[in-house]
């Protein structure tokens, strides 16, 4: 890589830093302090939950989307669901719905 | 009583090591793929885990490759990669009244992607205060650890592993989608927050199917955020 390619790379990879640690510290210091700055923006905890939200939407497109992996997605997702409604954990359900999809996608391969 | 705290702090970042096993469904393959996408482009192994070293942001780190490859300005690289990555601002503020002050966060902090915040963002405030340190080092250590080796085995094995294994690239990443879900299921609390995430999920995915996946997050949050201060529900009042 040429010199300026690496400056690319080092100022992206700092700038990224800076995106991730600056509010983060900023924050701490604003809960610490004695002003009565000393709750998180109401804003700033909605947006928590919905950024998470936005994660799963954007997840959900299969690697090579087509009938039979937006149908194995939607069935590992009820699988997900319903084994997280019974045991309220992350684990099993995240395992039960990775099986479930992988054995449909698996099944209509071997069934092609 | 050193000794009990470093065996309580190890015991708390192996928990965090287990915790975000589930995330490797999706960090291995988006990884290899970014070690075999950045080597047709021109760099080599090395380079490729540089970059997955220091960048360490996915959607970014394929702009950049892509970006470089196709002869754009390096500057606009850079703009462009600091853009996308703009969404991470608000991870930081969203958890840090659960971790506890150290000198160590400034380094650390490097390790908060989409994947590692949402996990935090669900288990943090499930820990004791004092296991939240060692576990959020052992989430982002692995994550961080997982994602340069699989840049490394992308870039010098990536065609090979692929051409082996074609259905394996499609079924891990389903690991994430199935993770993300058992975190915001907690939070449909009520009908306001059921709409705003299903109204956040629901434009995420269109955004994504439309070709917008590196504003997707952003935009379809600021969507359900609209949503939450739109629209309110009040409960029914009884006629009798």
């Amino acid at each position: 890589m040429s010199t300026g390619l690496w400056l690319a790379v080092i100022a992206s990879a700092l700038g990224t830093l800076l995106i991730r640690v600056v509010p983060f510290l900023w924050m701490q210091r604003r809960l610490g302090s004695e002003t009565g700055l000393n709750s998180i923006p109401q804003w700033i905890s909605i947006l928590g939950p919905l950024m998470i939200a936005a994660v799963l939407g954007v997840s959900l497109v299969p690697v090579n989307p087509g009938v039979i992996s937006w149908v194995a997605t939607a069935i590992g997702l009820f699988v997900t669901l319903l084994v997280w409604l019974r045991v309220r954990t992350m684990g099993l359900p995240v395992a039960a719905g990775v099986a479930v999809f992988g054995l449909v996608l698996i099944g209509v391969a071997l069934a092609g | 009583m050193n000794q009990l705290t470093n065996s309580t702090s190890g015991r708390s970042t192996l928990r965090g090591v287990r915790e975000a096993i589930p995330l490797l469904g999706g960090y291995i393959p988006v990884s290899l793929s970014f070690g075999l996408v950045a080597t047709q482009a021109g760099f080599s192994t090395w380079e490729a885990a540089v970059i997955s070293l220091l960048i360490y942001a996915g959607a970014s780190q394929f702009l950049f490759v892509g970006m470089v490859a196709a002869g754009s300005p390096l500057w606009l690289v850079v703009v462009l990669t600091l853009l996308i990555n703009v969404r991470h601002v608000v991870y930081g503020p969203n958890i840090a009244a659960w971790l506890p002050r150290s000198r160590h966060w400034p380094w650390l902090m490097h390790g908060l992607t989409d994947q590692v915040f949402a996990l935090a963002h669900t288990r943090l405030p499930q820990l004791p205060e004092s296991e939240r340190f060692g576990w959020f080092l052992g989430v982002a250590l692995l994550a961080w650890g997982v994602w340069i080796v699989g840049t490394v085995v992308g870039a010098t094995a990536g065609e090979t592993l692929t051409a082996y294994w074609p259905l394996l690239g499609e079924i891990m990443p389903f690991a994430l989608p199935a993770l993300f879900l058992t975190m915001v299921a907690p939070r449909v609390t009520d009908k306001r927050w059921a709409l705003a995430l299903g109204c956040t999920i629901a434009s995420a995915l269109f955004f994504t199917l439309y070709g917008w996946s590196n504003v997707a997050i952003p935009l379809a949050a600021a969507c359900g955020a609209i949503s939450f201060y739109m629209v309110r529900f009040y409960p029914r009042k009884s006629t009798l």
